[in-house]
């Protein structure tokens, strides 16, 4: 029966080409800009670390001036980042399994005893459990040992571009670098690695590459290196040295910890809270109590990742899916009843309504799926297209065009939605052709 | 024209299913049409704010000295000293941030000592500054109007680290930072503090003059301080005759990058480019509202023109017997342009209250401006001339159906 059907359908389309098309256009149009619109958000939403979303949480305090809020879009929330004291005070805690404090500063590279120019970079400057906690894998070698987060062991950990950048690509453990004319020992070096959004770190622009470098927490002071992320000074403070600095109310350090269970969590909440009591005690924290645990999904929402812009582009690609799926009701349904008559002699010749409306739905399916076979080449089209429009001149950039790429949930998608779309425009159309009233027609012929 | 209504409503109201569709089509496409064309406009003015600077033919050069006996003031000297001397450059200066880039530095300035306890209310970005020299005014392209500009024997030496820079005696404020410290309108020679309540007069008020974070509301609230940026950190800003700034711009990352080994240069870009990055979200979202709106809106006219086809085709006969009683070609394209007009008609009504709140939704949701009427008004008649276009062949091609049909069966 099946394949007499989709003979039936095929026919059907050969009688009117033109009003065929024109529907499967509509369709693959829509299906089209919603593929683009929503593979960019997805990938935009994603979370980069789900697997450990109960586990890792931003710590963070309000510490900040009590007339203007760190945010002023969002006045609840703390600033993003702790001051010096705080997070130094905070990462000696035992409670947590893994703690990280750290920060993203910039300077100049060079292979020790090459003639290669100096190279701009980037540093991450952690400590070292950020390997473990974040999952980041290792191509040669491995992270630097507790003890180099205390005292001062002049070690660094490349990413793979600026392996290949300074060595091609080569197992450079052990080798030296200079960091702005200090010399660093080559501890590892990271496989390709690129968690969008970069959640552990939001400045800089959400979706960017991760740094060029690694070193450990007291290289950073140690070596008086200033932040390259936000640094938000609220209150009049003399800083004249960079131990003013150090001591200032300044924000400017991210802090994450690892939480394995509701216990540490609420030991955890405890010690922010009495640690918080004690300081504002001593005059300091003049905004109400806010001190904050944040889980990676949580985070991502409250620092506004995914740009309004993305959400007012879905609403409108569904508004725009709605109106080609309106306008293939009504085009399916003015070609139906065109056809009626046949309708009504096979009726009459003893097929049942179930019948004409299961070849009908034939039909509307065979429609979908080619529209949403062009659908998904538009879709494609369409995100290389938004590549292009994201492509800059910038040499740091490539985080936001990355995200525009034809993949699995594309597809997922355009199934969905072809399917949805069959339903949404063929049930009705469908059934109201089965619903002729054969008398008619045979009395019209 | 009157007694021609009530026969098509009638005959509408008995096949109401596609005439329901196409209206609810025409609602959808004008609620989108409205406020896509009411935010493409909003981004398009907000792109072409005058920024106060020669964009075009300015380019930027980041300088990083990195060796431990790095000489920072010599090392600007002596660029500064190479940079002006080529001809073509109309002005350079080394500053401590890039405008219209979206990182920079700010330090709020108050019309009254006391800092952040002086009760005056900061808003983000408010005293976003920039580091001159004398050439200054000449390198960014910015035009004075009240006042004077800093002398050579103004500025202020480099500081080794960021603690040691001082406020100057005398800065100078844009028009717009102007009215905020003072909106009395009387800026000049009047005396502001920094956070350490170090006093500066008011010696001179730019035209306007946007910082670093265009997507700010007010991205002009910027002053200029007279010194030279600290070490060991600097970055040129240098002004070209127009259509020199590309050979200029390679000559001088060539020299630069040679000159001294004891910086490195971390990249030479034009200020076109960092702009142009600043805002690509808002020119790409114009693009994408733009593309989308108008496939909607030639999606919708076509279904208005099949549907009118279908009618025309279903009422073949009709048609014939109408002419053949004596209705002229002029009667048949009427009716069926008034049917078509009904049915937008429809659509539009719905579409303006959907229009309205969705424009009011995205208002809520996104703290976007509140939807100006104009923009439904011109919708409505937009969609109207369209609906109108699109059902004009099919009415024509009634009218052209013989009266013979009539006598013929189908």
């Amino acid at each position: 029966m099946f394949g007499y059907y989709v003979r039936l359908a095929v026919r059907s389309f050969r009688r009117a080409p033109g009003l065929t098309a024109l529907m499967v256009m509509a369709i693959a149009v829509g299906i089209g800009v919603c593929v683009v619109s929503l593979t960019v958000f997805h990938a935009m939403s994603g979370n980069p670390i789900w697997w450990k979303n109960d586990r890792l949480f931003a710590v963070t305090m309000d510490s900040y001036d009590p007339v203007l809020p760190a945010n002023p879009i969002h006045p609840e929330l703390p600033p993003e980042q702790l001051t010096h004291r705080d997070a130094m005070y905070l990462r000696a805690s035992k409670i947590p399994e893994r703690s990280v404090v750290m920060y993203r500063s910039t300077g100049v590279l060079v292979a020790n005893g090459t003639r290669s120019t100096p190279l701009s970079a980037s540093t991450r400057i952690t400590t070292t459990d950020f390997f473990k906690m974040f999952d980041v894998p290792f191509e040669y070698g491995g992270a630097w040992g507790k003890a180099a987060d205390e005292t001062l062991d002049p070690v660094i950990v490349l990413s793979d571009k600026t392996n290949a950048k300074l060595f091609g690509g080569a197992n450079s453990v052990g080798r030296t670098v200079l960091w702005n004319d200090h010399e660093f020992r080559i501890i590892g070096v990271l496989a390709p690695w690129h968690p969008r959004p970069r959640y552990y770190d939001l400045n800089n622009g959400s979706f960017e590459p991760p740094e060029d470098s690694y070193m450990p927490w007291v290289a950073g002071p140690g070596l008086k290196q200033v932040s390259a992320g936000s640094t938000n000074c609220w209150k009049s403070e003399k800083m004249i040295t960079y131990e003013d600095f150090l001591n200032s109310e300044c924000v400017w350090i991210q802090m994450w910890v690892e939480l394995p269970d509701a216990t540490s969590r609420a030991r955890m909440q405890t010690l922010l809270d009495s640690y918080w009591a004690h300081e504002r005690g001593a005059g300091r924290f003049p905004r109400p109590r806010n001190n904050r645990l944040t889980k990676v999904d949580q985070w991502l929402v409250e620092q506004g990742v995914v740009p309004n812009d993305n959400r007012v582009l879905v609403g409108l690609a569904f508004a725009f899916l709605a109106v080609c799926l309106i306008n293939t009701v009504g085009l399916l349904l003015a070609k139906f009843l065109n056809a009626a008559p046949t309708a009504g002699i096979r009726r009459a010749l003893g097929a049942s309504r179930r019948a004409l409306f299961a070849q009908h739905l034939v039909e509307v399916g065979a429609i979908a799926m080619a529209g949403a076979a062009l659908g998904l080449a538009i879709g494609a089209l369409g995100l290389y297209a938004v590549r292009i429009l994201y492509t800059t001149n910038d040499p740091n950039g490539g985080g936001y065009q990355e995200l525009a790429h034809f993949d699995a949930t594309s597809i997922v998608w355009a199934a969905l939605l072809a399917v949805v779309a069959a339903l949404v425009a063929g049930l009705y159309p469908a059934w109201r052709i089965g619903r002729v009233e054969p008398a008619v027609y045979l009395k019209n012929q | 024209m009157n007694l021609a209504i009530r026969p098509i409503l009638s005959a509408l109201v008995r096949n109401r299913t596609g005439a329901i569709l196409v209206a609810l089509q025409i609602a959808i496409a004008l609620a989108v049409l409205v406020n896509a064309v009411f935010m493409v406009k909003q981004r398009v003015e907000k792109i072409g704010r005058p920024t106060g600077l020669d964009v075009e033919n300015i380019f930027v050069v980041a300088s990083t000295g990195f060796a431990r006996d790095f000489d920072h003031s010599a090392a600007l000297h002596e660029d500064l000293a190479y940079v002006r001397g080529i001809p073509g450059v109309i002005g350079a200066i080394a500053t401590n941030a890039v405008p219209l880039s979206g990182g920079g530095m700010a330090s709020g300035i108050t019309p009254r000592p006391g800092g952040s306890n002086s009760g005056y209310p900061f808003e983000w970005g408010d005293g976003n500054y920039f580091e001159v020299d004398e050439q200054g005014l000449k390198a960014l392209g910015a035009r004075l109007v009240e006042g004077r500009y800093f002398r050579a024997d103004e500025i202020q030496p480099a500081p080794s680290n960021p603690g040691e820079a001082g406020f100057p005696p005398g800065v100078i404020v844009t028009r717009a930072y102007a009215a905020k410290l003072f909106p009395d309108g009387h800026a000049l020679g009047r005396t502001v503090y920094d956070f350490l309540s170090r006093p500066a007069k008011i010696i001179g008020i730019l035209d306007t003059l946007h910082g670093s974070w265009p997507s700010l509301d007010h991205p002009d609230r910027v002053y200029l301080i007279p010194r030279l940026p600290t070490a060991p950190r600097a970055i040129y800003l240098i002004r070209t005759e127009p259509g020199r700034r590309d050979a200029i711009m390679r000559q001088v990352e060539e020299h630069l990058s040679a000159s001294n080994a004891r910086r490195a240069i971390r990249w030479v870009r034009s200020l076109a480019d960092f702009k142009a990055e600043s805002y690509l979200r808002d020119h790409n979202m114009g693009i994408f509202l733009i593309t989308v709106t108008t496939l909607l809106l030639a999606i919708s006219a076509l279904g208005i023109f099949g549907l009118a086809t279908f009618n025309v085709n279903t009422r073949t006969r009709q048609i014939g017997t109408r002419r053949a009683v004596g209705a002229r070609r002029f009667d048949i394209v009427s009716y069926f342009m008034t049917e078509n007009w009904l049915i937008t008609s429809c659509g539009v009504l719905l579409g303006c209250v959907l229009a309205l709140g969705v424009g009011y939704w995205l208002s809520q949701q996104y703290k976007l401006p509140r939807l100006d009427l104009y923009y439904l008004i011109g919708g409505v008649l937009g969609l109207w001339v369209l609906g109108l276009l699109a059902a004009w062949q099919p009415a024509r091609r009634a009218a052209r159906i013989s009266p013979a049909v009539a006598t013929r069966t189908v």
